[in-house]
C-alpha cells in the first residue's frame, strides 16, 4: 500500500477511477424570493452569482464567452462571505444576494485558496450586513450524526435546506485543481449544483462548506470539514494566502513482517514508511528514505500509514496539512533501527501548479512568425481537446505529470509546447501545426517561455530552427521575412501583444 | 521507421475467433460446388489447432481453433498467411470445401512478411488439385475474393482502393500492401485475391468492408529468395525522416535544385551494432535509384506513388544493400546502407515472441514476467488505450544497454510469506538485491544472493511503491511450494535463457 502524500494526482494511468468528482456551481436563475419567515442562519445565507471569463488555453490572448454561474455562500465573522474558490474563479462581476432582498449587491474576492476551493469575499455596502448575523464555525462533526445544508441549489428560485447524516470522513481528491488531496467529509444530504459554497450546519454551527458531488455515487455529496477552513482562515491573517505544506514525500506501510523485520521495527503496528523522496517539494533534507514515521505533532501513525483523526482513520498526510507554512513540526522517526526526534520545517510547494487546473492568472504565450508558443498545462490540453489519460499523447502527459518525479534529471521546469500554427505565407509549409512540444530552437533546449523568446531574439543567422520532441521533427522559418510576417500576423488574427511573459 | 500515422489493423484478425469445423462438416460427403469453378481446384480450407497463453497467468495454456484458407501454388504447396500458425498443435487440410480432413505440416513459416506453406503426405489430397500462379494485379482489373464457405465456393467482387505502405500484420515492418474493399464478410486470412485468372495476393486483414491484402509480387519476390536460399527475413530503414515539405528547410540545408528528398531526424543505434551510417540532417535524394519527393514517396514501377518504407522490401532481405544519394553537409554522396533484420526482441517492449511460451519466474508468490505487447495485449482490442499508461510509455522508450528489456512484478499470489504486499501489481522491477534487472533470469541470479538474509526489491518511479522486502532462504522456498500447490501452478518458473 502506498499514498502519495503531497503529490496527489488524480487518474494516475493504473487505476481508472470509478467515479468522477463534479463540482456543484450551478447555473439557477434567480427572481425575487417572496417573502416568509426567516430563522437566523437562513439570513446569513448567500446566493453567489459569478460572471467568469476564462482565457482560451489554445489561444491565450483570446477570452472565452462570459459564463453566468451561481452558487452560495455565507456571512462570517470580520464582514466577510465565505464560498468555493470555483464559485468565484476567474470572475468579471461577482454579485451576491440576500434571503429574500431584491438588491444585488457588488462583491470582491479578497482571499481565494485554488488548493483547497475556498474565498473570502468582501462586499462594499455595509447596507448588505445590516439585521445578519455571522455564522459561527463548529467542530469536525461526528460520523452518523445528523446535518443540513443551506444554500441555492439549481431546480428552483428558493433557498433549500437538505438534512442528511454525515456517512464518512477521509482523504478525498479536491477536484478543483484535480491534483490536490485534502480531508473532506461525505454526507448523504442531497448537495446539487449551486450549493456549492453554502454552509453545513449542525447545531447552528457551521460544520461544513459544501463543495463537490461525484458521478456514479448516489446520496453521496462532499464538504470541506471545519480544520481545513480553519487552516484557510488563519493561513490569510497575516494578509496572505500560502497554502498547505507539502512535505515531498511516498508513504508506504509497514504491515509486511518481512520489511519490519528488515528495519527491526516492533511488532507493534506502528509506522509508515517513507518509501520514496519526490524530487519536488522536498527541501529539507530531514527525511530519508527508509524512514518509517512514528508520529508527526500530536499523532501517532499506523502501520497502515494512517492516523487517528478524532476518531476518524485518515491519511497520515493529513497530519502535514493540519500544520501552516512555516510552521516547525515535531516527528518521531525510526531510523537505522532506533527511535529519533526531528523537527521537520513545513513548507509550501506550487511547482508542479501546471499539473492542475489553473485559475486567475492569464496563460503565458509568445507569437513568432504565427508559431504560438505556451507553457504546457492541464489547461492547454483540456482546451486543445487532448485527453489527459490518452497514451496516444504519451509524451505531452507524461512531460506534465510524470518526468518531473520520475525522471528530475530530464524534466524542465516548464515545458513549452507550439500550442498551434497561425496560418500565413512563412509558415504555410510547416507539417508540424501545434499540438507540440518543442525540445530545443536554435539549438537552445527550452526549459522555460523565457527561453524561447531569448532563443529566437538572439538569433543573428538566416533560419529560426525549431525541435520538437520526440524523434527530434524539425522545421525552419527564414528570418528574412519574418519582421513584416510578424507585423501582419498580429493585425491579421487580432493578437494584442506577440507575448504575455 | 517514418513520422506518418501507421494503420494498426493487426488485431482485427489475431481476435477474431473462428468457428472451428465441426464434426458434421467430416461426416458429409463432399459436394459439388455451386458454382462451378476453376478456383474449386486451387483453394483449400485449413483448421489450426494452437496453444493459446494467457499473460497475466502464463503458466496456464488454453486451446484455441481458426479455420482459414488457403490456396495451391505448386507440386504438394498450399500457401496461407502465418496469422494463426504460431504456437500450433495440428494443421489439417481439407479441399472442395466438405469431406475429409487430411494432417497437415508446415515446410515454413515467416512472420516477418506473414505467410506460411503448408504440405500433405497424404497423395489423396493433392489429387485433382491444382497450382495458380501469382500475379500482381494491375489497377484497373476486376478483383474477386474467394474461399470455401459451407461446401460452396464464395467468389465476391472486390473493389481496388490503392496500393500503401503499412505496418506488416505480425511484425513491425512496413511494407506495400493492396487496399481494396469489398461485402465480404468474417476473413481469416489467406483468401486469395484473384485477378484475371490469377492469384493477386492474400487477404491479411478485413475492418469492415476495407481488406489489406499483400501483393502477390512481394510473396513471389520472397518465395523466390527463399528458394535459392537468399531469404533472411525482412530488413527495414532503422531511422527517423520527416517529410521535406518546408522549402525553407531544404533551403537551411543548402540543398541545391529542385526541391527533393526527405530529412533525416533521427538516427538510433542499430540493433546489430554494425556502424549507423545515416545521419541527422542527411537529406534522402534517392534509394537504389529510386528518387525520393518531398513527402517521402517515390514512384514504384508497379505500385504507383509509395512511401519509401517500401524500399527496404522491394527485393531486398535483411542483410541486403540499399544504395541511398544522400545530400550531408552540402555535398551530394553515395552511401551504402546493410538492412538490419527486424528482431522482434529488438524493442524495449518486445512485440512478439512466436512459437515460445511465455516466460515467468514466481518467488514466494511474487510473479515476475517480461513487459511485451502480448502481455498490454490482456488488456483487451483497445489495449493502447486502456493498458496502464506508464507500461504504454514504456513502449516508446529506446532500447539501451543498459536496460535493453524490462521485467514486471506482475502480480501478487497472496500467501502469508507476502503478506502486507497483496494489493501490489503492475510494478516494473529496476534492482533485485542491489543488481540491475532487464530479464527474468537476472532476477534468478540475485536472488542467489541475498541481503543479510532478505531479498529487496526495487522498482521503477512510479506511484506505487518503490521498494519492498521479503525473507530469503528456507521461507522464500516453502511459500513459493505452498502458492505452486494452492493456486495450481505446475513450474515455478518459464525461462526463455
Amino acid at each position: 500500500m502506498s499514498w502519495n502524500t503531497d503529490l496527489d494526482r488524480f487518474g494516475d494511468g493504473v487505476h481508472v477511477p470509478a467515479v468522477r468528482v463534479h463540482q456543484l456551481l450551478g447555473l439557477a436563475l434567480l427572481t425575487l424570493a417572496a417573502a416568509s419567515p426567516a430563522a437566523e442562519t437562513e439570513l446569513s445565507v448567500v446566493q453567489v452569482i459569478n460572471f467568469g471569463q476564462q482565457p482560451a488555453w489554445d489561444a491565450p490572448w483570446r477570452f472565452e464567452t462570459v459564463q453566468r454561474g451561481s452558487g452560495s455562500g455565507f456571512v462570517i465573522k470580520g464582514k466577510r462571505i465565505m464560498t468555493n474558490a470555483h464559485v468565484v474563479s476567474w470572475a468579471r462581476q461577482i454579485i451576491v444576494r440576500r434571503y429574500q432582498d431584491p438588491r444585488p449587491y457588488l462583491a470582491e474576492v479578497e482571499f481565494i485558496a485554488h488548493d483547497c476551493d475556498l474565498a473570502v469575499l468582501r462586499i462594499k455596502d455595509e447596507r448588505f450586513f445590516e439585521e445578519i448575523e455571522p455564522l459561527e464555525f463548529g467542530g469536525l462533526p461526528k460520523v452518523r450524526s445528523t446535518v443540513v445544508t443551506y444554500g441555492y441549489p439549481a431546480g428552483g428560485e428558493e433557498i433549500s435546506y437538505t438534512r442528511g447524516v454525515v456517512s464518512r470522513i477521509e482523504r478525498q481528491p479536491y477536484s478543483h485543481t484535480g491534483i490536490r488531496h485534502f480531508l473532506a467529509c461525505q454526507t448523504d444530504a442531497a448537495i446539487n449544483p449551486g450549493n456549492s459554497g453554502g454552509p453545513v450546519v449542525q447545531e447552528d454551527r457551521v460544520v461544513g462548506v459544501a463543495f463537490q458531488g461525484m458521478q456514479g455515487l448516489e446520496n453521496a455529496g462532499f464538504f470541506i470539514p471545519p480544520p481545513i477552513i480553519q487552516h484557510f482562515l488563519k493561513d490569510i491573517e497575516d494578509g496572505r494566502y500560502d497554502g498547505f505544506p507539502r512535505v515531498g514525500i511516498q508513504l508506504a506501510g509497514t504491515q509486511s513482517p518481512a520489511y519490519r523485520s528488515w528495519l527491526k521495527l516492533p511488532d507493534n503496528g506502528t509506522g509508515a514508511r517513507v518509501d520514496r523522496l519526490l524530487p519536488i517539494c522536498n527541501k529539507s533534507g530531514v527525511l530519508l528514505e527508509e524512514d518509517v514515521l512514528l508520529r508527526i505533532g500530536d499523532y501517532p501513525v499506523a502501520s497502515d500509514a494512517t492516523i487517528l483523526f478524532e476518531g476518524n482513520r485518515v491519511s497520515a498526510g493529513v497530519a502535514f496539512q493540519l500544520a501552516q507554512v512555516g510552521d516547525t513540526l515535531p516527528i518521531q522517526v525510526w531510523r537505522d533501527g532506533k527511535e529519533i526526534s526531528l523537527q521537520l520545517p513545513m513548507e509550501a510547494c506550487e511547482v508542479d501548479r501546471a499539473a492542475g487546473f489553473q485559475y486567475d492568472v492569464l496563460p503565458r504565450y509568445f507569437v513568432h512568425g504565427g508559431l504560438v508558443f505556451t507553457p504546457l498545462s492541464l489547461d492547454f490540453l483540456r482546451a486543445a481537446g487532448i485527453d489527459a489519460a490518452d497514451p496516444g499523447q504519451g509524451e505531452l502527459i507524461y512531460e506534465l505529470r510524470m518526468r518531473p518525479t520520475d525522471d528530475p534529471r530530464n524534466a524542465r521546469p516548464e515545458p513549452v509546447v507550439l500550442a498551434t500554427v497561425l496560418p500565413h505565407e512563412i509558415n504555410a509549409n510547416w507539417s508540424v501545426r501545434g499540438r507540440a512540444m518543442v525540445d530545443r530552437i536554435n539549438g537552445v533546449r527550452i526549459e522555460k517561455l523565457e527561453d524561447v523568446v531569448r532563443a529566437f531574439e538572439q538569433n543573428r543567422s538566416d533560419f529560426d530552427v525549431v525541435e520538437f520532441v520526440p524523434h527530434h521533427a524539425v522545421e525552419t522559418l527564414p528570418r528574412a521575412k519574418l519582421a513584416g510576417a510578424n507585423t501582419e500576423i498580429l493585425s491579421n488574427y487580432g493578437i494584442p501583444s506577440d507575448r504575455r511573459l | 521507421m517514418n513520422l506518418r500515422p501507421v494503420i494498426f489493423a493487426a488485431a482485427a484478425l489475431a481476435l477474431a475467433i473462428a468457428a472451428a469445423p465441426t464434426a458434421r462438416a467430416q461426416s458429409q460427403p463432399a459436394q459439388t460446388p455451386a458454382v462451378e469453378s476453376p478456383w474449386t481446384r486451387s483453394i483449400v480450407t485449413l483448421e489450426v489447432a494452437r496453444k493459446q497463453y494467457d499473460f497475466l497467468q502464463p503458466w496456464n495454456t488454453r486451446n484455441r481453433s481458426a479455420v482459414k484458407t488457403g490456396i495451391v501454388i505448386g507440386p504438394r504447396e498450399v500457401l496461407t498467411t502465418a496469422a494463426e500458425m504460431f504456437d500450433r498443435t495440428l494443421v489439417r487440410l481439407q479441399k472442395d470445401g466438405a469431406g475429409e480432413w487430411w494432417v497437415g505440416e508446415v515446410t515454413w513459416v515467416d512472420y516477418h512478411a506473414n505467410l506460411a506453406l503448408v504440405t500433405t503426405e497424404a497423395a489423396a489430397f493433392w489429387e485433382g488439385l491444382e497450382p495458380v500462379e501469382l500475379r500482381t494485379a494491375a489497377a484497373d482489373a476486376a478483383l474477386q475474393i474467394a474461399r470455401w464457405r459451407q461446401g460452396n465456393l464464395e467468389l465476391r467482387r472486390a473493389e481496388f482502393t490503392c496500393y500503401v505502405v503499412r505496418e506488416a500484420e505480425l511484425s513491425g515492418i512496413n511494407h506495400v500492401m493492396l487496399a481494396c474493399d469489398s461485402d465480404i464478410v468474417g476473413l481469416n486470412g489467406g483468401e486469395p485475391l484473384i485477378a484475371n485468372g490469377h492469384c493477386a495476393g492474400l487477404v491479411t486483414t478485413q475492418s469492415g468492408r476495407a481488406c489489406t491484402v499483400t501483393p502477390a509480387s512481394l510473396i513471389r519476390s520472397i518465395l523466390e529468395a527463399r528458394r535459392q536460399g537468399a531469404y533472411r527475413g525482412l530488413g527495414y530503414f532503422h531511422w527517423f525522416w520527416q517529410p521535406a515539405v518546408n522549402l525553407d528547410s531544404l533551403a537551411r540545408l543548402k540543398l541545391p535544385g529542385r526541391p527533393r528528398g526527405v530529412i533525416v531526424i533521427e538516427v538510433p543505434e542499430r540493433p546489430d551494432g554494425a556502424p549507423t551510417v545515416m545521419k541527422v540532417g542527411d537529406i534522402i535524394l534517392s534509394i537504389d535509384g529510386f528518387e525520393v519527393d518531398t513527402s517521402g514517396n517515390y514512384r514504384d514501377p508497379e505500385f504507383g506513388r509509395i512511401l519509401i518504407e517500401n524500399l527496404s522490401t522491394r527485393g531486398k532481405w535483411a542483410g541486403d544493400e540499399s544504395r541511398l544519394r544522400v545530400w550531408r553537409d552540402g555535398q551530394e554522396l553515395e552511401v551504402a546502407y546493410r538492412l538490419p533484420k527486424y528482431e522482434f526482441t529488438n524493442a524495449l517492449v518486445p512485440a512478439a515472441r512466436y512459437d515460445t511460451p511465455p516466460e515467468y519466474l514466481i518467488v514466494g508468490g511474487l510473479v515476475f514476467v517480461p513487459l511485451t505487447d502480448e502481455f498490454l495485449q490482456s488488456w483487451g482490442p483497445e489495449w493502447k488505450r486502456k493498458a496502464p499508461f506508464r507500461l504504454l510509455y514504456y513502449r516508446n522508450q529506446p532500447r539501451t544497454r543498459e536496460q535493453p528489456a524490462l521485467i514486471l512484478l506482475s502480480q501478487m499470489l497472496p500467501d502469508p510469506y507476502n503478506i502486507g504486499y497483496q494489493d501490489q501489481r503492475l510494478l516494473v522491477v529496476q534492482k533485485v538485491n542491489g543488481q540491475p534487472i532487464s530479464r527474468l533470469s537476472q532476477i534468478q541470479q540475485a536472488l542467489q544472493q541475498p541481503v543479510q538474509g532478505y531479498h529487496q526489491f526495487e522498482f521503477m518511479p512510479g506511484d506505487a511503491i518503490k521498494r519492498l522486502v521479503v525473507k530469503a532462504g528456507e521461507e522464500e522456498t516453502e511459500a513459493t511450494a505452498r502458492v505452486l500447490k494452492r493456486y495450481g501452478i505446475r513450474e515455478a518458473r518459464r525461462l526463455a535463457d
